[in-house]
């Protein structure tokens, strides 16, 4: 049984530099599924999800073809198009990178700042989807009691948690992670593998990893990216 | 064998490099002490006149330093004062909207404007007091605001430059990281560019006030003189404590005149400290919570 594509990449080209990343690249990403992206460092993995919520915009120097569409709120959405606001895409396909990046400011403020860039002002209403976004990334217990901590004295797990439920704050419904256990020991991998697992019920997750044996834990799907095509595995 | 003499000889030169400058600190320092702690009190800062009525302005200062105090600090808080929102917003268009081709052009501009010499911008001040005087009034004169306009384009490339350097330096994560989760481009600027930038940019401020306070010749050109009292207007002259040091040390009659002139030296280090104080007052106040620098790993 399949699940509906949430995600359709149709014809991508993408080259940085003048050079070719990817070449005529079409793909489906499954909803509520892991899609894991393996293959060899530099060859544009990271570069692959920043196509999904056009983070790459902001080098001057690469450049794309082709059309990307999710399906958000019952219609397909062409992303590149002009008429959709970059702010709002990005508030539904969310993003986790390799380093945690907490901004440098208390565990709460580092939660309601997604919140506070939509102008939500309901103090009731921010705390609740806080704690359920916290609850959601397995963090809440460790850091109910001490929210007004600078979010950077919390552990790399623990940040890299802090980062994935300040995503899930805003209620994506695609969630990017570029590699986000490969600076963690493998106590704190396992919790946010395990993480991803749970997920899986409300989001579409596109994992960058280099571990197959992390890939073939987690993933429904998982394609290898090799010669600027993907290929499934 | 070779490149241990010669990382010998670099260490032993860097070491000299440091030395040599901690040494003629502190030699100035003292020549300027013990030159100037003698002339320093009451009546070199108010002269015969009582504290408190030269303080409240109940009466004028002829004899004391208290009008060049009160000079340098307007000049200086107003110049840094307007030189901050044009520097700082000139800084966020270089690092964050300006293409490579503008940085380069725009660059190369503000460092020329930084590399011209002082009494050419004062030059530029008086002209341009000299055009408003013949063409728009002819009660216009060289006054402070003068000064101050001046000196403000004078301290604008330090501010620019080390905002844009400063925005610039930002790691990647730390950009990506309110982009990813929704912010627009000014939204990124004020909630995270600029307050992680905050420390960087002061330290242009505190060049800045550095600049202002002890430059001579943009002043010397656009109003100050030698006896004005307190600023009352910034359409009037002032006085300033860097012309009073130049005016002593080149007109002075005996050598109580000329001690009251490192007296001012003196004098006019410790307003400098007092504002370089209150910038970093500021920047401990402002600086985000205290941690680890993001991206290390605790685990």
């Amino acid at each position: 049984m399949y699940n509906p594509i949430k995600i359709r990449v149709e014809n991508l080209t993408f080259s940085y530099h003048k050079t070719p990343i990817f070449e005529n690249v079409s793909l489906d990403f499954e909803a509520q599924t892991i899609t894991a992206i393996t293959g060899p460092s530099g060859r544009g993995k990271s570069t692959f999800l920043s196509i999904l919520n056009r983070l790459w915009e902001s080098q001057p120097v690469a450049r794309m073809q082709g059309k990307v569409w999710i399906y958000l709120d019952g219609q397909w959405i062409d992303i590149y198009s002009r008429t959709l606001s970059k702010p709002d895409l990005r508030r539904k396909v969310g993003m986790v990178f390799q380093t945690p990046n907490p901004l440098p400011m208390s565990i709460y403020k580092n939660m309601a700042f997604p919140l506070k860039l939509t102008g939500m002002a309901d103090k009731a209403l921010v705390e609740a989807k806080i704690t359920r976004a916290l609850e959601q990334a397995f963090l809440w217990d460790e850091v109910k009691d001490r929210l007004n901590d600078s979010a950077l004295g919390l552990s790399g797990g623990q940040q890299q948690r802090l980062c994935i439920a300040r995503a899930l704050v805003s209620q994506p419904e695609i969630l990017l992670l570029d590699e986000p256990t490969s600076s963690l020991d493998t106590g704190a991998a396992s919790v946010i593998e395990d993480l991803l697992v749970s997920l899986k019920e409300r989001c579409t997750l596109i994992v960058v990893s280099h571990y197959l044996e992390q890939v073939s834990r987690i993933a429904d799907t998982a394609l290898k990216l090799k010669a600027r095509e993907f290929r499934q595995v | 064998m070779k490149i241990r003499i010669l990382g010998g000889c670099l260490r032993m030169f860097s070491w000299g490099a440091v030395l040599l400058l901690t040494g003629s600190v502190l030699v100035l320092l003292g020549y300027l002490l013990v030159k100037g702690v003698p002339s320093l009190g009451r009546e070199l800062i108010f002269g015969q006149v009582d504290v408190l009525d030269a303080v409240l302005l109940r009466k004028r200062v002829f004899d004391g330093l208290f009008p060049a105090i009160a000079g340098t600090l307007s000049v200086v808080l107003l110049s840094v004062g307007l030189a901050i929102p044009v520097g700082v917003c000139a800084g966020i268009y270089m690092s964050e909207f300006a293409t490579v081709l503008q940085q380069r052009v725009f660059g190369l501009m503000f460092d020329i404007l930084a590399g011209i010499p002082s009494i050419v911008i004062g030059l530029f001040g008086f002209s341009g007091a000299i055009f408003i005087h013949k063409y728009v009034s002819n009660d216009f004169r060289p006054c402070m605001a003068v000064s101050v306009v001046a000196l403000a384009f004078l301290v604008l490339p330090y501010i620019t430059r080390t905002t844009q350097a400063s925005l610039q330096g930002l790691s990647i994560q730390i950009r990506q990281a309110a982009l990813a989760l929704g912010a627009t481009r000014v939204q990124n600027i004020f909630y995270v560019l600029l307050p992680q930038s905050f420390s960087g940019i002061l330290s242009g401020i505190i060049l800045a006030i550095g600049r202002c306070a002890e430059d001579t010749a943009v002043i010397m050109l656009t109003g100050v003189v030698a006896t004005a009292g307190i600023p009352g207007s910034l359409l009037g002259s002032y006085e300033a404590l860097p012309f009073y040091i130049y005016y002593i040390s080149s007109q002075y009659t005996d050598s109580a005149e000329l001690m009251s002139g490192y007296g001012a030296a003196i004098i006019l280090l410790g307003v400098c400290a007092i504002l370089f104080l209150l910038a970093f007052i500021i920047k401990r106040q402002l600086a985000g919570p205290a941690g680890p620098e993001p991206g290390r790993f605790y685990v």
